[in-house]
């Protein structure tokens, strides 16, 4: 549903059950204070005089006199017209009745058409009729209408029996109330008042349609108006809003206020630079792994192209009938273990590039994964007679890390040396702890060692992917980097500085952590 | 040696492999080419089981839950995932070492030789201190303060001693030179590792001719059982 025809339709269904309960609240009150008046009146004009007429005359007495009008009308109309101008709250004086009684005991009232009776509306008030009873509620006058059985019950029990019913030939309301008078027994001990509102009485339908429908029909239009300006505005900012989607959220919405709309529009807005982050941030995501796949599959295959070869050439020796050279085994290994250390390399690369959360941090023992280090490259630096040596403290060094990562990275270090290293050369790693529970470990090699240059080089420079992991002809790119950003990743220091032995000391320092259990 | 070994691997040619290389270490493989869930009295008797987790993260390691419920044998887990969650979990789960492919088989026995190795070891520190430690021709009594080599008394200065017994806590294995200064040295006096090194001159010179005291390059000091010079 459109929401202007939703907002009339709110309105409408508002607006008319509040008008018709105001109605009937009028009403009754309305009713009410009839009641009142006429009773007042009745009284007062039954105990000055009235009384005495009826109970002199019962099969004749009855009054017809004009009703008084209630209080609300009566205040709007200051001159009560031919009323007594002693301010007798009520237009026709009870005094007049008594000359009017006995004479007028026919259907015609008092005389109509006086100003002073009409109500704010031109409208005539009807007349109100008595008829006298007796205790045992007959009439002694012919014309004195039946009594139900409500209204005897009520002037029996308070005093005031009030019924209301509606005629069924012209709708009109007639109105009966049967008082007791404050006297016992006669023909007169109970007077019938009984009052005719015409159909078309505001007390009886509706008020008319142009005291409440123009203002309804008004405040409808109006807003239905009002809504016009709005719902130009939500349409344009729904348009808007489609063509930035179009755009690939490329395309702006414009802000224009401080009203809700205003913050509608704001907050797609901010929804819309919330989804060009994430989708910048995808994209990136998406070219590093494009651009790690490619990378890897180079890096895997230059090593793996040499590893053929040396097969290859193994094969053609062997069909040759020549004897193999340890060398070319001993290539061939060391290109595989490389290989393999290659791969570890690249995992650790994507997950350092994934950030912290694909980051375990767990106790490690740093003996342990020592002692695993130098089991892994022992294979390959035996044959090139390299000796690698390792000294760690008698208790396990524990320390909080990704144990992968931390072992990749002194892996790194000490293949670098390995690789690097000369024929009988050595590598070892040395594991200290300090009593300000730190831990230093070290990996010492007298191979050629690396320049000043490039040791200050490859501190300071950062990871950054790709541009790293290419196999630089020194061959430490990819695996130092590694070692710099998971040293970075633990908080640890990482030095590099030339060993007493003219090669390269690589140290690692940290925080310890109290043994676990 | 002759240990029973079971090797869960499904790979045939890894699997083969792997059992030449134990077989040639002296063990006594049994190859499983395929996962089972373990009962009570299904493990055959062996002394270690090596676990493929073949399939990263699932069959291997409900293999090793349920080995958990009722045998202690220490399981040394095989892997291709480098992944520092697998491998917490296996530890978590009762596995006592990880392995991550690829690995040369030389790297493989040492790591089942000091996985058998290990519970023999730790009766040896549950012992607190040796009174006697005995390495080759050495015989170093720690709580006499006695040293004989090849049955003859030496005479050994209180900083000869400690250095050597020092030395005999841990024997194999290799022992810093800043460890050294710092528990075997005088405090009081000035130490460094020159003044280390002046030492283990004197207490080899003392020893010998037998060559217990080994240098190890960029370490430190190592006691072995030597050889005759």
């Amino acid at each position: 549903m459109k929401l202007r025809l939703r907002l009339a339709l709110t309105a409408v269904a508002v607006t008319v059950p509040a008008v018709f309960a105001l109605v009937q609240v009028e009403h009754s009150v309305r009713r009410r204070t009839t009641d009142e008046v006429i009773a007042a009146s009745v009284l007062t004009q039954m105990q000055s005089g009235g009384r005495e007429r009826c109970e002199s005359a019962p099969d004749t007495w009855m009054v017809r006199t004009r009703s008084q009008r209630p209080p609300w009308e009566r205040e709007g109309v200051p001159n009560l017209g031919d009323g007594p101008p002693s301010g007798a709250p009520n237009g026709p004086s009870p005094g007049e009745a008594p000359g009017s009684g006995p004479r007028e005991p026919g259907s015609d009232g008092p005389p109509r058409g006086r100003t002073g009776d009409r109500g704010p509306f031109g409208r005539r008030l009807p007349p109100v009729s008595l008829f006298p009873f007796d205790g045992r509620f007959v009439s002694a006058n012919a014309q004195a209408p039946v009594l139900d059985d409500d209204l005897r019950e009520g002037a029996l029990a308070d005093g005031v029996g009030v019924r209301r019913y509606t005629k069924e030939q012209d709708g009109a309301l007639v109105q009966d109330l049967l008082l007791r008078m404050p006297w016992d027994g006669g023909p007169c001990a109970y007077v019938l008042a009984r009052r005719v509102e015409p159909a078309d009485s505001p007390e009886v339908g509706l008020p008319p349609l142009y005291i409440w429908g123009v203002p309804t029909f008004i405040l409808l239009s109006a807003m239905v108006l009002a809504l016009g300006p709005v719902m130009q505005r939500l349409r344009r900012l729904t348009e808007e809003v489609r063509a930035s989607s179009g755009s690939h959220y490329q395309q702006p919405v414009t802000v224009r206020g401080h009203d809700e709309i205003a913050e509608l529009a704001r907050a797609f807005q901010e929804a819309r630079a919330e989804i060009q982050a994430q989708m910048a941030h995808q994209e990136a995501r998406e070219q590093t792994l494009r651009d790690f796949l490619a990378n890897t599959t180079h890096d895997v295959m230059t090593p793996l192209t040499v590893l053929q070869g040396h097969l290859a050439a193994m094969q053609q020796r062997i069909l040759a009938g020549e004897p193999l050279e340890p060398t070319l085994m001993h290539s061939a290994m060391s290109e595989a273990h490389y290989m393999a250390s290659l791969v570890h390399n690249l995992g650790a690369a994507a997950r350092l590039e994934a950030g912290a959360p694909q980051v375990q941090h767990a106790p490690v023992d740093l003996n342990a994964l020592v002692s695993r280090v130098l089991g892994r490259h022992q294979p390959i630096a035996r044959p090139q007679r390299m000796t690698l040596e390792s000294g760690v403290p008698a208790k396990p060094t524990w320390v909080m890390g990704d144990e992968t990562l931390l072992e990749q990275a002194v892996s790194n270090v000490v293949l670098n040396g390995i690789r690097y290293g000369r024929l009988d050369g050595h590598v070892a790693v040395v594991l200290e702890t300090t009593r300000q529970q730190t831990f230093h470990l070290r990996v010492i090699d007298d191979g050629p060692g690396i320049s000043d240059e490039e040791r200050s080089r490859l501190l300071e420079r950062r990871f950054r992917g790709n541009a790293a992991r290419t196999r630089d002809p020194q061959g430490q790119g990819l695996g130092l980097h590694i070692v710099h950003n998971v040293v970075e990743l633990h908080g640890w220091t990482l030095t590099l500085a030339p060993s007493e032995y003219g090669g390269l000391e690589v140290g690692f320092t940290g925080p310890l952590m109290p043994p676990p259990g | 040696m002759g240990d029973r070994i079971l090797l869960v691997e499904d790979d045939d040619p890894l699997g083969s492999q792997i059992v030449g290389h134990l077989r040639g270490a002296g063990f006594e493989p049994l190859w499983w080419r395929e996962g089972r869930m373990l009962v009570a009295g299904e493990l055959p008797d062996v002394s270690l089981v090596v676990l493929d987790l073949m399939l990263p993260g699932t069959y291997g390691l409900d293999m090793l839950k349920a080995l958990r419920t009722f045998s202690e044998v220490p399981v040394l887990i095989l892997s291709a995932r480098n992944d520092t969650l697998d491998k917490v979990r296996s530890l978590k789960l009762g596995a006592d070492d990880y392995m991550t492919k690829p690995f040369w088989p030389e790297e493989l026995v040492e790591r089942v030789r000091a996985r058998l190795r290990r519970p023999t070891l730790q009766k040896d520190t549950l012992q607190k201190e040796q009174a006697v430690v005995e390495v080759g021709p050495l015989r170093i009594d720690l709580q006499a303060h006695a040293v004989q080599v090849q049955g003859r008394p030496v005479e050994l200065t209180r900083v000869e001693f400690e250095l050597l017994a020092a030395l005999a806590r841990r024997p194999q294995e290799a022992v810093t030179r800043q460890w050294l200064v710092e528990h075997v040295l005088d405090p009081e006096r000035e130490g460094t590792e020159r003044t280390l090194d002046v030492h283990v001159s004197r207490l080899r010179r003392k020893l010998g001719p037998v060559k217990c005291v080994e240098t190890v390059w960029g370490v430190g000091y190592r006691l072995v059982p030597g050889e005759d010079a």
